[in-house]
């Protein structure tokens, strides 16, 4: 009983995780209809920038936000820069509806190789800022430590600010609008353009976000060839399909969902079967939804 | 518009004469050399798997890793289980993929663009790692696959490496004709039509998802045959052998050689190879330091690939073919 419990508690954890980048997909497919397999490289970026500062200052606390800041601007130059020249040169022919998934793992690679000749190829190291050792529970020790919370709470915080932007404010409604048809949100007088290039922003800090609370929570070890950065790319992205890539709820559901499968299937089947998972659990929702959890249209061509 | 098509003769002897260059090539040129064209031949297999599929049949895949790996591990499980020889062991490897390809098929018929690219991207992260579950698999350190030195009657000097790369280039030269028959056949059209559109291609009767699993299921055979061929030259399969990164630079190859024209997959194929090389020999000659020698091939690599996609995106011979016609 107590094991489930803690198996749950991992699984929500590593889920929150997956949500970040799950969200940061979801935002760019929204904003741009591209696929960004560059966000793995995003996130790594600006979780270096993180440990430049803490390198620097010493503090996580103050890193954590730079990070996010520096995905930030990142998204957004490459949005400004490079997607949108992108868009301009390649959207005809056999090559369109692979163009964006080829592009971006180019600037995965372009981002990897720049961060190994400024940083190095070896491992640099993050300290977790609060300490790993779960609570004790009588004699039990639960697998939530002080820094598993930290990050429960900063995975919240952003999704609810997320939420109450997207639903609440009219910045929130050009995002939505200029997803949905851009041609009819210009012709409203929304700056399409600048809005999109905001969507990118605003899913690069996710992403640096999402570096840095996944640094912290692993062993802390960093480095551009990081396995721990592919799988969050894996994971984030097979979220956010699994929850419609349409919908930010759909992602955070999908993360959740993701994370505690696969924590269920590390402690009671065996470490070499979680990859697998991932798959078969994609599988099985898109069988089920071929558009995701949280899809409102019913079926959708091309 | 007239073109000129050459006869389905004249194509085979052009494959033929193809092949006698080949052989005349790895007698003179270092053994290096020759394991490398080894590679590329291995590559050229592959990508032209990719390029089926995304060029003809207009479905995505980033896990052809995977489907490697499926080959890779076929061959080697019929050589060191019932020591069968090389063609057996490769066209046991075809199929197991093909078999895969075909389930995998059936269900990417149903998906398109984003999500058929995450399927295909779980499975790359996913299918390699199962070798460690199961123990005839190997784990970590995987399976040898050695398929023996070279007949004697070859001579005594006839190396390991010669007698790779004969095999490679071979399997390279019947699968390339044979496919490019396919693509000009009533097959390729089918997909094709497909590709541009798909309602269209519907309504005249075609069965678009049959024509996708097909499209699917050849590809993967495609992609088995090659990871036989790679599991050769390095004399191993293991799950490190098929990383998220070679699904990854399989895609790389195929945009650079054109997603719609199979002539071109030996440029993809050899920049894959050559890139390394040319970036060593850069670093060398302006003395980089070692972080940028490290970092320098990766550069390269994805720096041509943006430059493709923005600049050729259908890449280099349909480039050539379109300038011609204006």
């Amino acid at each position: 009983m107590f094991q489930i419990f803690n198996t749950f508690l991992i699984g929500v954890t590593a889920g929150s995780i997956y949500a970040l980048m799950a969200i940061s997909m979801v935002l760019v497919w929204r904003s741009t209809r591209v696929v960004n397999f560059a966000q793995a490289g995003m996130a790594l970026l600006s979780t270096y920038f993180g440990y430049e500062v803490i390198h620097q200052v010493g503090s996580y606390w103050l890193a954590l936000p730079i990070a996010m800041i520096s995905g930030a601007i990142v998204a957004a130059v490459i949005e400004l820069v490079f997607m949108r020249l992108l868009l301009k040169h390649s959207s005809q022919g056999a090559i369109a509806s692979i163009a964006p998934i080829i592009a971006t793992l180019g600037l995965l690679g372009l981002i990897k190789s720049m961060i190994g000749y400024f940083w190095g190829n070896q491992d640099v190291s993050i300290e977790s800022p609060l300490s790993n050792v779960g609570f004790t529970l009588g004699t039990q020790t639960l697998a939530l430590s002080p820094m598993k919370l930290f990050i429960l709470i900063v995975v919240s915080i952003l999704v609810i600010a997320l939420t109450f932007v997207f639903q609440r404010t009219n910045l929130g409604l050009a995002l939505r609008a200029s997803a949905y048809a851009p041609e009819i949100s210009r012709l409203a007088g929304i700056k399409v353009d600048l809005v999109r290039t905001f969507g990118w922003a605003v899913a690069g800090a996710a992403g640096g976000a999402a570096g840095m609370l996944q640094t912290a929570n692993g062993n802390g070890a960093l480095s551009p060839d990081s396995l721990e950065f592919s799988l969050l790319l894996a994971f984030g992205f097979i979220s956010a399909v699994i929850g419609g890539l349409d919908s930010l709820l759909g992602a955070v559901l999908g993360a959740l969902l993701l994370g505690l499968v696969l924590a269920f299937v590390l402690t009671y089947i065996g470490g070499s079967l979680v990859f697998i998972t991932a798959f078969v659990l994609l599988l099985v929702v898109l069988l089920i939804r071929p558009a995701g959890i949280i899809s409102q249209r019913a079926g959708r061509r091309a | 518009m007239h073109k000129f098509k050459p006869s389905n003769t004249s194509r085979f002897l052009g494959f033929v004469f193809l092949g006698i260059f080949l052989v005349y090539l790895s007698n003179t040129v270092d053994e290096l050399r020759v394991y490398q064209g080894a590679t590329v031949a291995m590559y050229v297999v592959a990508i032209s798997s990719i390029i089926l599929l995304t060029g003809y049949s207009g479905q995505v895949s980033l896990g052809h890793g995977a489907l490697l790996a499926v080959g890779g591990y076929g061959a080697a499980l019929l050589r060191n289980n019932f020591n069968a020889p090389i063609w057996l062991c490769f066209a046991g490897a075809v199929l197991m993929a093909a078999f895969w390809g075909a389930l995998l098929g059936a269900t990417a018929a149903r998906l398109s663009g984003p999500y058929l690219a995450g399927t295909t991207l779980a499975l790359a992260v996913g299918l390699p790692s199962i070798a460690n579950q199961f123990k005839f698999l190997g784990g970590e350190q995987g399976l040898i696959f050695d398929i023996g030195l070279p007949p004697a009657s070859l001579g005594e000097t006839f190396s390991q490496y010669k007698w790779f790369f004969w095999i490679a280039s071979l399997t390279a030269l019947i699968s390339m004709w044979w496919l490019q028959n396919l693509l000009r056949s009533r097959y390729g059209r089918t997909w094709r039509a497909v590709r541009t559109q798909s309602i269209a291609a519907e309504l005249a009767g075609i069965h678009v998802a049959r024509s996708k699993v097909l499209a699917f299921t050849i590809s993967a055979g495609l992609a088995g045959l090659a990871g036989a061929l790679l599991s050769m030259t390095i004399s191993t399969v293991s799950p490190g052998a098929f990383p998220l990164s070679l699904s990854f630079a399989l895609a790389t190859g195929a945009v650079i050689s054109g997603v719609t024209t199979l002539g071109g997959v030996i440029i993809g194929a050899v920049t894959l190879v050559a890139i390394p090389e040319i970036a060593d020999s850069l670093a060398r000659r302006i003395g980089a330091s070692e972080n940028a020698t490290i970092n320098l091939p990766g550069l390269l690599v994805s720096g041509l690939l943006i430059v493709t996609v923005l600049f050729i995106p259908n890449g280099p011979v349909e480039q050539i073919r379109q300038r011609k016609m204006k």
